[in-house]
């Protein structure tokens, strides 16, 4: 019942109330990892259908995730301690010339709520930054955010740019954003587009599992 | 620089009239109306050899007037014998930092467009802002305004200015902590959109008395400026119906009642909010820009007919073949529809073409 209702306050953006119930069912002797499945990642999953479905929007979204990241303070270090892990790690940014960045945020909250760890680059960001943190944090994902026809074309040019590094096989690339397409995406050599942010989530894992499967 | 806007446009008066009725007609939520803008490239293709910053905003104002009205007299030129219903307008073009720069901050300006900075960190910091008006991009933005309406005056074109809505303003002011704002702080969010809505109403205000000390004795001049507003509800597609009807319509509407009529615009990611703009009080037109990845408008004529409620919906198609396969349908409502085309030949036989259909 406890991880029922982490789950349900999740989703309604009850911070406080999530971080009390996470707390109470640490007392009750859930393990950390049930909490963060069957509570708080459940929760987000519902979010992110919904979302997907127009039912709930932006506030919505980011209040629920703020609710998880309160569960997620309590959490994360017992999660650290068990050693319990992220399914994968990614780099995110909007690319250079392009300083929007709720579109961003929402994926990368959405990331979070499927526990994938997140480095924010932030906006406006170039392809040697974002080499230069390939190289120094390995992750697993790079994901490319643009909102405009004319950014759209930077997220090319980090690709080509990743390529040129000879670290392309080392990452995984997502683009999306307004005006990005699937077609724009295969066009331009990105392994995988989302259009919404639950999406990209839901991708992200994807790709995630299927690189592991073809490391084992 | 400027010739005059008969020249550009030989059968304006008929082009108004038309407009006039349809605007007329969805106010009082009759339909009946369809009408056509042809999007040749030259239409629009100019917007990308004009660098923004190329500008020191602080000496070259007068050469930005001049190039800027350069590019726009070369573009109608190019479509004098397009009878579509196009109006010529001018208008600054600065991106979009200034859309909310007006009320405090500076421009980061880049080669085709610009922003600003949201700079609200608390939600009620605002009424530390200095008084509306006082601004350096309030000042400027007016100064521009009135370099390009001394070079365009004498022509008659009419002067076009858009404006954030309050939603959008208060986004651009506060940035993402607004969607936390709509759960967290409702009262102080309210107060802020009610802000928006006065400082827009004040800057609209002052740069439509710029507009008519330079344009009150022209024919047109006024057309798209005296008792409207032309308004973006841009940001209103990140929320749901229920909260654009408790925090922005009453705003919004502010706005609109003071002008008369509004003119919005939307994109068509907020398809499911065409019913609530639209049910604004004297709506008459809505701009519903195709977004990739979103449903196309077209797709959706016999809905957006519903929703609309004789509200002049403006929408592209991709084909003339679009047009004509829904043209029964787009007659049940009030339509400005546009199709991008490639050149101004095709512009003037698909305009023609459009005229048999009616």
């Amino acid at each position: 019942m406890v991880l029922e209702n982490i789950s349900t306050f999740l989703q309604k953006g009850k911070a406080k109330d999530v971080r009390i119930l996470v707390q109470e069912a640490l007392d009750a002797n859930f393990s950390p990892q049930d909490i963060l499945n069957e509570g708080l990642i459940s929760g987000m999953n519902v979010i992110g259908a919904k979302f997907k479905k127009n039912e709930v929007f932006v506030p919505e979204v980011l209040v629920a995730a703020r609710a998880m990241n309160a569960g997620l303070e309590i959490l994360r270090p017992i999660l650290a301690q068990a050693g319990v892990e992220p399914i994968g790690k990614a780099l995110i940014c909007t690319v250079k010339g392009d300083l929007h960045d709720i579109g961003k945020n929402l994926v990368k909250m959405m990331l979070e709520g499927q526990a994938i760890e997140c480095i924010d680059l932030g906006v406006d960001v170039d392809s040697d930054t974002i080499i230069n943190a390939i190289k120094e944090n390995k992750p697993d994902l790079v994901c490319l955010s643009a909102l405009l026809t004319t950014t759209m074309m930077e997220q090319r040019t980090i690709i080509e740019e990743i390529e040129k590094s000879s670290l392309r096989d080392q990452v995984m690339i997502m683009v999306g954003g307004a005006p990005v397409t699937d077609d724009f995406a295969k066009e331009i050599g990105a392994d995988a587009f989302s259009a919404d942010a639950a999406s990209a989530a839901e991708m992200a894992v994807k790709l995630l599992k299927e690189r592991k499967l073809a490391n084992v | 620089m400027f010739k005059p806007v008969e020249h550009y446009k030989p059968d304006i008066d008929k082009t108004v009239k038309m407009l006039k009725k349809m605007y007329d007609d969805a106010i009082h939520h009759r339909g009946g109306n369809v009408t056509f803008r042809a999007l040749p490239l030259s239409d629009v293709d100019f917007y990308s050899n004009f660098d923004l910053t190329k500008y020191n905003y602080e000496t070259d104002i007068k050469q930005y007037a001049h190039d800027f009205c350069s590019l726009l007299a070369n573009s109608y030129e190019k479509r004098t014998l397009v009878d579509d219903n196009m109006l010529p307008t001018i208008s600054p073009m600065l991106g979009i930092g200034d859309y909310s720069a007006f009320v405090v901050g500076d421009i980061d300006f880049r080669k085709d467009t610009s922003w600003s900075k949201p700079i609200l960190k608390e939600i009620d910091g605002w009424k530390e802002f200095p008084p509306i008006g006082t601004s350096k991009w309030y000042k400027k933005f007016l100064e521009i305004s009135e370099e390009m309406l001394k070079l365009s005056a004498g022509s008659g074109i009419p002067f076009m200015r858009g404006f954030f809505s309050p939603l959008d303003l208060a986004g651009a002011l506060r940035g993402e902590a607004i969607y936390y704002d709509f759960y967290d702080n409702p009262e102080e969010l309210h107060e802020l959109l009610n802000y928006c809505a006065d400082v827009t109403i004040k800057f609209a205000e002052d740069i439509y008395a710029l507009a008519r000390k330079y344009l009150k004795d022209t024919k047109y001049g006024m057309f798209y400026s005296e008792g409207m507003i032309n308004m973006s509800e841009d940001i209103a597609c990140m929320i749901s119906g229920d909260l654009y009807r408790e925090f922005c319509r009453p705003h919004t509407q502010k706005v609109i009642d003071h002008f008369g009529t509004g003119h919005m615009h939307t994109h068509s990611r907020a398809m499911y909010l065409v019913k609530e703009i639209c049910s604004l009080n004297n709506v008459a037109n809505l701009w519903l820009a195709t977004d990739p990845n979103a449903p196309k408008p077209i797709d959706h004529i016999e809905e957006l007919v519903k929703d609309a409620n004789g509200v002049c919906l403006a929408i592209d198609c991709e084909t003339f073949d679009e047009i004509e396969n829904n043209f029964d349908k787009f007659k049940k409502g009030n339509f400005s529809i546009a199709l991008p085309v490639k050149d101004v030949e095709t512009a003037i036989s698909l305009t023609e073409k459009f005229k048999k259909l009616r």
